[in-house]
């Protein structure tokens, strides 16, 4: 395992007075702002890759599943899909969802989330600060993932959109299967302090198929 | 000249001979490597040993014990007498390594040489040293066992490992394949391809580098087929063929362990393969004949000799002598003829003729028939019947049954569903017929895996062919080569009264060593069948148990994932060279360079610490104060918007679990704070109840512990450095007072939580920022509070103040039988609520008494801190209590401590002695407060 760190202040970009957010995940350089977010402008062509996608609005939703609100979610427990807005639904537990959408609009995916949820019993959380959440692309991104993970990660049981819970690299993970242009992709959730240990865990782990660091994706989700 | 030696002079190196049909080396790729430190030279596919008897070694190793030189047996992993020290690397399997430029090779356990071996003198001792020799010698006097120990680790084996030794890089895998097929033969081969093609996903594994079992190193016809074989496994999408790979064992729910080794960037990776059905397809293991002599390098398995003459082109002698009992002697024997190697003598073991002993100086010269005649030759090739590892067959439940005409093992009739066999292990046969019996097998356990009918599949019979029973000579030999146990030392076990199979292996260590039965198991059964006059059924056999092949512990840690959690201010800690401690999976900073100026500028000035772990649950529902009022064991069915209190929880065993404070945010939304290492349990423990017991109550809890850096801004001065930077929130004492919440935005960032709370005994307020935001605030906090001394503390300082002040930590001031009642907090309690957890351990506790109390414990020297977990104790050495915090306290001047007593000691004054770690005594009086610094609080109120 290579030595864990952090962000470096002294590598940060230059900004003005407003507040800068920060992932919990070191970004590589060039180190650019987005949304109010330090972010990555490194872009890498290597077949393996993986991205800090941490500044993406992380809105957690429970309700119930009889709930106006999980009719509006359309998406089960274990799967997920795209809405109209191009907004991620994660179907995370039988009463629990994650929508992940453009950095900087949680409040408006917490809106109008609210707004469905109408007078029934809800939580509707803006957790995008709570939360680290990276990007693994590539052909061998299952072959990594089944060295630091335990699910089977066959197409048959974990197809694109599926969902779930588990242990990654010791570190409780909501993995996500969401290919990227016919390219095998996962995104995968941890709790803020564990970012940059998970991320680390998977360039080590990845080190045998030549895994590259890319920077933050113009498409973001 | 002979025939042998025209055709090998001249060669590059003295034995390979011309290129053979199947061979597996490279000869446009030469490799050179140092065997003793002297050159070698090889080609790319040799293994060290190959190598090595190329150019004309026939010595490797010396024996376990008696140090008798010991050359090739099996040409495989399991050759005892080829384990090799490569490098730092001991114990190496050097007839399976595959030798590369520049390795170093040396011989492992002789001194001062190979060839000159001074242990080798335990041979004249032999007949002294036999079975249970060391176990009857060295037990007494039991003072000299030291003295004995330094001796005998003189002769121990195993090579030799540097403390500098670089760690390898090991990992582990998980894989959930429908089939795994254990083992890559013409059978194992066939399995997978009729699993694949009936659908099912699946992982072939072989031990050896490339797959074909036998068929490698066989006739034309056979290696015809195996290019057949392996073309359609190529071809097939849906095997995963892991070579240079062992299932090493199989356990619950078809967990089948498999060892991977030398792959790119990985020394040995551990795959965890979760198979819904296995096939075990090992094949047979060549069984070595007992007779005198049979350990003299030269003396060779048949499939020994075939696979150096035809996988890596060396001839194994120059003049042969083949006892042969089937037909791989016969093979061999035209084998050896075919590479130009002078066949002196076959003799045929089916015709009732026998090798009685082998004689040579340090390797074979001269082999004694049983009719008396001998015959001078460099190799002798036995082919005397097969051993079937049934390693996978055991540990799936299976007793395997032994059939004398065939004079071997068979699988018995207690395997269970998702666990078949094929192959060599089941029956014998040509090529096709293996084959066929595979590709059956595979073909039922994918129907048996993908939950089909199955009932189409029928497996074609398979039978062992019958065989001589031939195990031992007239003559006495070894029989676990590993070991260095004869058949002699096992008669002797047997009438010492080891007549147990499972008794005398443990007497004797016979196939206790690195080949773990794979070779000897079955002649030691037989010779004690033999001495005891029973039949080799009615002896039965040993178990054998997983690991198939050694695993090192590298590969069972496998890659180190130890997480680690940090704060979003982790930077500025590191930069400011904080001293971090590890505190559960978080790294926080313990001080910054000198805890007591630390506590100076928070009780004069203003401090900031990073308390982000602190756990923080999101509460939302109209059932909220229910749930916080079943939770806590205070009241909190009223808590106005704005308010914060604080509450103790205790486990339904009336045990103190957690405390903490929640703030009442707005309508039905509460934030929890836990203690940070509790913060996980505590949500474990709300969601428990709130899905098993209270499903009806409306509340959702989001653990938000992370979302949110923590800050706590505490001295005097804290809120002119709060008014700074809050905007949106009137800071005046009345309007926010002590135990109150408010929202707003800090340092231009808004969404924050502050609380005014005081772990440190001083003004205080807590912050709850976006965690994004939490280095930004950090930062400006602290370039806000220049001018006003604002500095930074880390826990070491935190724990003094609050130690000052009498707050107690949960988990070190308690501990898993500390009881409610026993904190000081018995106001609290409120047994006249309907019900909350723990209520009824608690109205006992209340009933019983005699629980532990905490009470603050003043020492008489001032200047003595008694360390943490020093005991407390009576004048007769009873221990009634221990300290449970002590610090120094830099605001009090003397030392001041946490103490959990037995009840007749916490009365205020009373004097009790706490015994230190040194031996010594000191003298302390029970305080009349918990809080020796301003303990009507009027700090943390103003």
């Amino acid at each position: 395992m290579p030595e864990t760190s952090s962000t470096n202040t002294a590598g940060a970009v230059e900004v003005g007075d407003g507040p800068v957010a920060r992932s919990p995940i070191r970004p590589l350089p060039p180190v650019r702002l987005h949304a109010g977010w330090e972010v990555s402008g490194r872009r890498s062509e290597a077949a393996l890759q993986l991205a800090d996608l941490s500044p993406l609005a992380k809105v957690h939703v429970r309700t119930s599943p009889t709930s106006a609100l999980a009719s509006f979610l359309e998406v089960g427990f274990g799967r997920s899909a795209r809405d109209e807005g191009g907004r991620l639904v994660v179907g995370a537990g039988p009463d629990s969802w994650t929508v992940i959408g453009r950095t900087g609009t949680a409040s408006e995916i917490v809106a109008s989330l609210q707004a469905a949820a109408g007078a029934e019993p809800a939580s509707v959380i803006d957790t995008t600060h709570g939360r680290a959440l990276v990007r693994l692309t590539g052909s061998d991104a299952r072959r990594l993932l089944e060295k630091v993970c335990a699910i089977d990660f066959d197409d048959a049981v974990t197809p694109d959109g599926a969902t779930f819970t588990s242990s990654v690299a010791r570190v409780v993970t909501e993995v996500v299967r969401d290919d990227l242009d016919g390219l095998p992709s996962y995104l995968l959730a941890c709790e803020r302090s564990s970012g940059q240990y998970l991320f680390d865990s998977l360039l080590d782990a990845g080190n045998e198929f030549t895994v590259e660091i890319d920077g933050f994706p113009e498409k973001e989700i | 000249m002979s025939t042998a030696k025209r055709l090998l002079s001249g060669r590059p190196t003295k034995m390979r001979i011309t290129s053979r049909p199947g061979e597996v080396i490279d000869r446009s790729k030469p490799v050179r490597f140092t065997w003793n430190g002297r050159e070698k030279s090889a080609f790319e596919g040799d293994t060290i040993i190959s190598a090595l008897a190329a150019s004309g070694e026939r010595v490797f190793s010396r024996s376990f014990k008696y140090h008798r030189p010991r050359g090739i047996l099996t040409a495989t992993f399991h050759d005892p007498g080829c384990s090799v020290q490569v490098g730092d690397e001991p114990n190496v399997r050097g007839s399976h390594r595959l030798v590369t430029a520049g390795m170093k090779v040396t011989a492992q356990n002789v001194w001062p040489s190979l060839k000159l071996d001074v242990a080798s003198a335990n041979r004249a001792a032999g007949r002294f040293i036999g079975a249970g020799f060391y176990y009857k010698t060295f037990i007494k006097p039991e003072r000299l066992w030291p003295t004995y120990e330094k001796v005998l680790q003189r002769f121990a084996p195993g090579g030799r490992v540097s403390a500098d030794s670089p760690h390898g890089s090991y990992d582990k895998r998980y894989a959930h394949p429908d089939v795994v097929v254990a083992g890559g033969g013409p059978a194992g081969m066939a399995a997978a391809l009729g699993a694949a093609e009936a659908g099912a996903r699946v992982m072939l594994v072989e031990e050896e580098h490339s797959l074909g079992g036998h068929l490698r190193y066989g006739s034309e016809t056979e290696l015809a087929a195996l290019a057949e074989l392996r073309r359609e496994v190529e071809a097939s999408g849906a095997i995963e063929v892991l070579v240079n790979s062992a299932v090493t064992g199989r356990y619950d729910g078809n967990w089948i362990a498999i060892l991977q080794r030398n792959l790119p960037h990985v020394t040995e990776r551990l795959v965890k393969a979760r198979a819904k059905v296995v096939v075990a397809a090992p094949g047979l293991i060549e069984r070595p004949y007992v007779f005198e002599g049979n350990d003299l390098p030269g003396v060779m398995l048949s499939t020994a000799a075939r696979r150096l003459l035809n996988l890596w082109a060396v001839a194994p002698g120059t003049r042969a002598v083949v006892l042969s009992a089937n037909e791989e002697g016969d093979a061999t024997a035209a084998d050896l003829s075919d590479a130009g190697v002078h066949v002196a003598q076959v003799v045929d073991a089916r015709r009732g003729e026998q090798v009685v002993r082998a004689r040579g100086a340090g390797s074979l010269s001269e082999v004694e028939l049983g009719d008396g005649s001998k015959v001078s030759c460099d190799l002798l090739v036995t082919a005397v019947g097969w051993t079937a590892p049934t390693l996978l067959l055991n540990v799936a439940g299976d007793r395997p049954v032994y059939d004398e005409r065939a004079a071997r093992f068979v699988p018995g009739d207690g395997l269970p569903a998702n666990v078949l066999a094929t192959g060599g292990i089941v029956g014998d046969g040509p090529t096709a017929a293996l084959v066929e019996h595979g590709r059956a097998t595979g073909r039922a356990a994918a129907e048996r895996a993908l939950a089909r009918d199955g009932t189409s599949v029928t497996i074609p019979s398979l039978s062992p062919a019958p065989h001589p029973a031939l195990y031992r000579s007239r003559t006495h030999g070894i029989v676990d080569f590993s070991e260095d146990i004869s058949s002699k030392d096992l008669v002797s076990a047997a009438r010492e009264g080891y007549d147990s199979v499972e008794l005398l292996k443990r007497y004797t260590t016979a196939t206790m060593g690195p080949a773990q039965g794979k070779l000897e198991t079955i002649n030691t059964v037989a010779v004690l069948a033999e001495a005891t006059g029973r039949s080799i059924a009615e002896t039965g056999t040993t178990v054998w148990r997983p690991p198939h092949v050694p695993v090192s512990l590298g590969a069972l840690a496998g890659r180190v994932l130890e997480p680690v959690r940090y704060s979003p201010m982790q930077p500025w800690h590191e930069a400011h060279r904080a001293t971090p401690i590890v505190a559960g999976q978080w790294i926080r900073p313990e001080h910054y360079g000198d805890p007591a100026r630390e506590v100076r500028t928070v009780r004069e000035h203003v401090g900031l610490i990073d308390v982000t772990p602190l756990g923080k649950l999101d509460l939302r529902g109209p059932d909220v104060p229910k749930l916080l009022n079943f939770l806590y064991v205070n009241k909190w069915l009223k808590l106005d918007i704005g308010s914060v209190r604080y509450g103790l929880m205790c486990g339904e065993d009336g045990v103190v679990l957690d405390d903490g404070v929640t703030g009442h945010l707005g309508e039905d939304h509460y934030l929890m704070s836990t203690t940070s290492s509790g913060a996980d349990a505590v949500a474990h423990w709300i969601e428990n109840w709130l899905q098993t017991t209270f499903p009806d109550w409306q509340v959702y809890m989001t653990p938000m512990t992370t979302a949110y850096a923590s800050i706590n801004v505490a001295g005097p001065k804290s809120r002119e450095l709060m008014s700074r930077v809050v905007s949106d929130v009137d800071l005046s004492p009345e309007a926010f007072a002590y135990m109150q919440v408010r929202r707003g935005t800090i340092c231009s960032v808004p969404g924050c939580v502050m609380w005014r709370i005081g772990f440190t005994g001083e003004l205080s307020y807590e912050l709850h920022v976006p965690a994004g935001y939490g280095l930004y605030v950090w930062e400006s906090l602290l370039a806000a509070g220049e001018d006003l001394s604002a500095g930074v503390f880390g826990l070491e300082a935190q724990r003094i103040m609050r130690l000052e002040k009498g707050h107690l930590i949960v988990s070190q001031d308690t501990d898993g039988l500390t009881q409610g009642y026993g904190v000081g907090l018995d106001g609290l309690i409120k047994l006249d609520k309907e019900d909350f957890a723990g209520k009824q351990e608690l109205e006992w506790q209340l009933e019983r008494q005699g629980y532990n109390h905490l009470v603050a414990l003043l020492p008489d020297d001032a200047s003595v801190v008694p360390p943490e977990a020093s005991q407390i104790v009576t004048g007769d050495r009873s221990i009634v209590g221990r300290v449970t915090s002590s610090r120094l306290s830099p605001s009090l001047g003397r030392s001041i401590c946490l103490a959990l007593v037995a009840p007749q000691l916490a009365e205020t004054g009373k004097s009790v002695t706490v015994h230190l770690p040194d031996g010594t005594d000191v003298r302390a009086k029970v305080s009349e407060e918990l809080a020796q610094f301003d303990p009507g609080g009027e700090r943390l109120r103003a």
